[in-house]
């Protein structure tokens, strides 16, 4: 069970991970000047 | 555009997936570590249309008639996003492959062609910031997307054309009366819904990003090329 475990908890990390950093970049560059 | 609603049904449909997943009953040959077929396939699957997409707008790119710079910026959205379906293919598969082959990592066609993915995703990112100039970059960076693209006939027919430790190709056995197991074909397909609209959601948003950058980098050429402007007024005055 625990490389099933480890497979889903990479993707979700993984998933999450690079969402927040689309959304950091996306935010610097929206950041008023 | 707000994509709240592609998100939440990506997240929701994510979530199911995992849940669904990981409490599929144990078979006989794989005992629990089947429960890696509600995610695994469908990674693979993003993997590859991330590729064909940014292959396809390279090529839109270089066809006189259609280019524009929206393909150039598709291409280089689906490339990125790509590289973390790839990695995230050979990690889950790896983990899948140690308890039921024995091995983490072995150099047959399909993990062999699977590699060479990731490495030219990555090459294909990193030609990417060796020029500065848009046009140029676009053009030569769609040049190498289209040319990277025959790996991946190569690699979905691997497991046909060559004796390889993976299984055959999956999507086959989601026919009706193949031996897989109605609840497996079930969390395999979620699987399938949830990672393309998980992909399609980092698509949009890493446009956005290329569009974002592309408008930074006009600003700070402008602003150079004033300041150069006003050294040379300096000097002449």
């Amino acid at each position: 069970m625990s490389y099933v475990l480890a497979g889903y908890g990479v993707t979700a990390a993984a998933l999450a991970l690079y969402t927040g950093y689309l959304l950091r970049r996306e935010r610097i560059y929206r950041r008023p000047k | 555009m707000k994509t709240r609603i592609l998100g939440g049904a990506a997240l929701v449909s994510l979530i199911a997936t995992m849940a669904v997943g990981l409490t599929l009953p144990p078979t006989e040959e794989q005992e629990d570590f089947a429960r890696l077929i509600a995610i695994h396939p469908a990674i693979a699957w993003v993997a590859y249309v991330a590729f064909g997409v940014m292959a396809l707008g390279s090529l839109l790119y270089l066809i006189p008639a259609t280019r524009a710079r929206v393909w150039d910026r598709l291409a280089a959205a689906s490339a990125e996003v790509g590289v973390v379906f790839t990695a995230l293919m050979l990690v889950t598969g790896s983990l899948w492959g140690r308890p039921v082959w024995g091995v983490y990592w072995t150099w047959d066609a399909r993990l062999t062609l699977s590699a060479l993915m990731l490495a030219l995703l990555l090459g294909y990112v990193a030609l990417r910031r060796v020029t500065v100039e848009v046009d140029r970059r676009a053009m030569v960076s769609s040049i190498a997307g289209l040319a990277a693209v025959v790996v991946i006939p190569l690699n979905h027919f691997a497991v046909t054309w060559w004796r390889t430790l993976h299984q055959g190709r999956s999507l086959v056995r989601v026919s009706p009366g193949s031996e897989l197991d109605a609840r497996y074909i079930q969390a395999m397909l979620l699987g399938f819904v949830a990672m393309t609209l998980v992909y399609a959601w980092l698509l949009v948003h890493r446009y956005r990003l290329e569009v974002l950058e592309e408008e930074q980098g006009d600003v700070e050429l402008e602003a150079a090329i004033a300041e150069r402007r006003a050294e040379a007024t300096e000097v002449l005055v």
